[in-house]
């Protein structure tokens, strides 16, 4: 595995500040009232949505971006042609998965699956990397291999998970859109 | 009967007529196998060789099971990030969805009927 320590913050890299939790935390429990039916709940939602959305997804977007560069750098083991492909790949995948005027919400969910499919993509290497190693000098643990592949697991399911909300978040948003067109 | 002294994996072996006498085991299809291998300076030698060869292979394996809790370490740590990332997106594509007049149903989501 690459010695790159991926515990140490890249330089820039950010963290979501208290204020941000403290608004998700805000959120997602003035979001499970609103669904309870509260009414008082969902006029505090809107007033929500309107004011904490666009600072929460500039920071997620953020974490996003730090996250992928630390994949980046590790998978790249510091080979800068390889850095600049890998970073040349996910400014396509971005430009072809948001599509053309993506809200800022479908601009974070995209950051999202791509970020996602680069986690898939560095752990499937470097676990299998791990497998190419000599045999007859040492035997990777069985337990290890399942803890492996149970972080390898999550990080798949994560991402297939990333990919159904945005494509559910789109086709909502339009049909919404839709609907609301004055016909 | 010979009373055992045990030292790590091998053993010497206190004599009924006094001194000690050098041994070791290993498995070999399943049974123990001991082998006898004498006394005096020459077993303190393949005595000391033998604990030497053990501590560098106890050495070798603290290495690499250090090595794999590190690796280990450096997944969950490249994997963290994404995890909270995925938890902010699930609060805010819920909450736009919810605002957009949505309601959810058992994991699906449904216009609801008089909203926007």
């Amino acid at each position: 595995m690459p010695e790159v320590n991926a515990k140490a913050k890249p330089p820039g890299a950010l963290e979501f500040s208290e204020d941000a939790k403290g608004r998700l935390t805000e959120l997602r429990t003035v979001s499970e009232k609103a669904e309870a039916g509260d009414r008082y709940a969902r006029k505090r939602l809107r007033r929500l949505v309107h004011s904490s959305s666009p600072e929460i997804i500039a920071q997620a977007s953020d974490v996003a971006g730090s996250a992928a560069w630390m994949l980046i750098k590790t998978i790249s083991a510091g080979e800068p042609l390889m850095q600049e492909a890998l970073q040349e790949r996910m400014r396509q995948m971005r430009a072809e998965i948001a599509g053309e005027n993506p809200t800022p919400l479908e601009v974070l969910l995209t950051e999202r699956v791509v970020a996602g499919w680069l986690l898939v993509e560095v752990l499937e290497s470097l676990i299998s990397a791990q497998y190419q190693r000599d045999v007859t000098t040492y035997r990777v643990p069985p337990g290890h291999i399942i803890q492996q592949s149970r972080i390898l697991e999550s990080a798949t399911r994560r991402y297939l998970a990333a990919v159904r909300e945005l494509a559910r978040v789109r086709n909502l948003q339009v049909w919404g859109r839709r609907r609301s067109r004055p016909e | 009967m010979p009373q055992k002294v045990a030292s790590g994996a091998v053993a010497w072996e206190r004599r009924e007529r006094g001194g000690r006498y050098y041994t070791r085991s290993w498995r070999r299809n399943g049974r123990v196998v001991r082998e006898y291998v004498g006394t005096g300076p020459f077993a303190q030698i393949i005595a000391s060789s033998d604990r030497t060869r053990r501590e560098l292979k106890k050495a070798e394996w603290e290495q690499e099971r250090d090595r794999q809790v590190r690796d280990m370490e450096r997944l969950e740590a490249l994997a963290a990030p994404l995890e909270e990332l995925s938890e902010v997106a699930e609060v805010l594509a819920h909450a736009h969805l919810l605002d957009a007049g949505y309601h959810r149903r058992k994991g699906e989501y449904r216009r609801a009927r008089g909203e926007r």
